[in-house]
């Protein structure tokens, strides 16, 4: 282990843990057996799983798919907060830093929740308390009664600033889509200018964020593309990655697909990237650009991390790749539910 | 009419022509008019047949793209892409005269919309809102359709068996009982103008003798 060198143990120690973690997720031939089972069969395997002390758990409280979803979800939470208990030094700050997109999600949820009527332990239910907001910070929240107290309640947190700024124009407007979109660039904004401090290990940290930032863009810029939209859609541009704000305005009023993508090829420099971009050249449809588009981001992921695998990489890959797993699992089993056809389902699997 | 109520007049056989004359003309317009209105509602089902598969397409499209959302993103995320609309359909409603019947012609704006007007955050959500908000669109757009198409022939239905009373009424009700009492009164005035003539011929005869 020379090349490990200079490097301390605890580093190392959890660095191969989240290997070992991953290499215990539920593989793609899991998948496909599961499609063909029904909501009882997965909920087994499910319980066969490392999901087991939760649907044993919750198995006397929920049923069905309630009781898939709510494992799930507590799975998640739990194995989130297990990682950053168990991560050291600037490892720790970079998961911290990273899992806190989690808040906005709960916030947003609990925010519209609260603005839809909906029942406190149904918002509960479907909250991931991952981030740096806890159980207790998320059961405060969701005790106060009404959307400007949820947003007072959060003072002196991260998103209160951006809350306090775009509330009243989503009040006004009926609309959180303003918020929700500030919410996001303010996270990666300051990720990014936290990873620039010149903190150890950051710019490692920063590929990676770099990395998620490109692929959201090349996301929207698709999502837009294929509303044919000919607004100005900086707002939507996500700053700190490969694309520049002007570039992704100017991207969105190519009407050509062969200039478009070559305008893209111009930008970008990662090798699967280009390889992706040649395959869409001809027209695809949008779900099949963003399902290859997630498909490589995670192989990217999986490369930094075999790179640099005492590093914030194997961390982030892991949680990324649990991310998908639940979000697999949760599909799996509301597809079964709604009797969605499996070759339906399969599409929206990330595997 | 019963015919003995019909006074055999000639003012009265005059009038009775009057009325066979207009009855016959009113027949056959009416006549033209329900084939005229069976014509237009045959080019109207047409159209109509191809709405109604369609907008049971769209609606069965709809229906699985909500299934689908609520698989990817969860009924909190559905609904609150939902509940984030800004701006609701407008229908404006004006209507045309086919052959005399008033039916509806529905204007519609404000349905299909951008991912950005549609109000909800791009950043936060996936494809799968827009797939399901553009197939949901596409359903109001093929209801608004279907209503102007369905009532249109709706309308032709009702105009058509309203029709084709009255022609049946005029065909073999107000037409033959007219020309009953014309030929019942042609007949009353010729005897009695027999009648006439043979008394005269009486009246001379004995006046002779």
């Amino acid at each position: 282990m020379v090349g490990m060198r200079g490097i301390s143990a605890p580093y190392i120690y959890v660095c191969t843990r989240m290997r070992v973690r991953k290499a215990k997720l539920i593989p793609r031939e899991e998948y496909q057996r599961m499609l063909n089972m029904g909501l009882p069969e997965i909920t087994r395997i499910i319980g066969e799983t490392e999901y087991k002390q939760e649907i044993d758990e919750l198995g006397t409280t929920f049923k069905g798919i309630d009781l898939i979803e709510v494992a799930l979800s507590w799975n998640l939470a739990k194995e989130y907060q297990k990682i950053q208990e168990i991560t050291p030094g600037t490892l720790k700050t970079f998961t911290q830093a990273y899992l806190r997109r989690w808040d906005i999600q709960n916030v947003l949820t609990i925010l519209r929740g609260r603005m839809q009527g909906a029942k406190t332990g149904k918002i509960k239910e479907i909250l991931v308390p991952a981030g740096s907001l806890d159980t207790q910070a998320l059961d405060r929240l969701l005790g106060e009664e009404n959307p400007e107290r949820v947003i007072e309640a959060l003072k002196g947190h991260h998103m209160y600033p951006v809350l306090a700024r775009e509330y009243p124009y989503a009040k006004e407007s009926g609309s959180f889509s303003r918020m929700e979109n500030e919410l996001f660039k303010q996270f990666y904004a300051e990720i990014i200018a936290g990873a620039e401090s010149g903190i150890k290990g950051g710019n490692l940290f920063l590929d990676f964020i770099r990395l998620d930032i490109d692929i959201k863009n090349l996301k929207t810029l698709f999502r837009l593309r294929a509303d044919a939209l000919d607004a100005d859609i900086r707002e939507m541009h996500i700053p700190g990655g490969a694309l520049s704000a002007t570039d992704f305005a100017n991207l969105n009023t190519i009407k050509n697909q062969g200039e478009f993508i070559d305008m893209l090829k111009g930008l970008y420099r990662q090798k699967a990237l280009l390889a992706l971009l040649d395959e869409i050249r001809e027209e695809k449809t949008i779900r099949d650009v963003e399902t290859r588009l997630t498909r490589v981001q995670l192989e990217q992921m999986e490369k930094m991390s075999k790179r640099h695998p005492i590093s914030i990489h194997p961390i982030l890959v892991y949680l990324e790749k649990k991310k998908y797993e639940v979000f697999n699992l949760r599909a799996l089993a509301r597809g079964k539910e709604s009797k969605l056809p499996s070759e339906k389902i399969v599409d929206y699997l990330v595997m | 009419m019963a015919l003995r109520d019909v006074k055999p007049t000639r003012s009265e056989l005059i009038n009775l022509k009057r009325k066979i004359q207009l009855s016959e003309r009113g027949y056959k317009i009416l006549k033209m008019k329900r084939d005229g209105l069976i014509l237009e509602f045959f080019k109207i089902l047409a159209t109509a047949k191809d709405s109604r598969g369609e907008l049971l397409k769209k609606y069965e499209r709809a229906a699985e793209m909500m299934a689908l959302a609520n698989t990817v993103e969860g009924a909190i995320g559905v609904k609150s892409a939902a509940f984030s609309v800004r701006e609701v359909p407008q229908i404006t409603l004006k209507s045309k005269n086919i052959m005399g019947v008033v039916v509806p012609e529905i204007d519609s704006s404000k349905v299909k919309k951008s991912v950005i007007d549609r109000g909800y955050g791009v950043l936060g959500t996936s494809t799968v809102i827009d797939e399901t908000a553009s197939a949901f669109e596409e359903l109001v757009e093929a209801i608004i359709e279907s209503a102007e198409i369905e009532t249109t022939m709706k309308r032709l239905l009702d105009e058509i068996e309203k029709t084709k009373r009255r022609v049946n009424a005029l065909e073999f009700k107000v037409i033959p009982e007219l020309t009953a009492a014309r030929d019942f009164i042609k007949m009353r005035l010729d005897e009695m103008e027999r009648e006439e003539l043979f008394r005269m011929k009486r009246i001379k005869a004995r006046s002779n003798a």
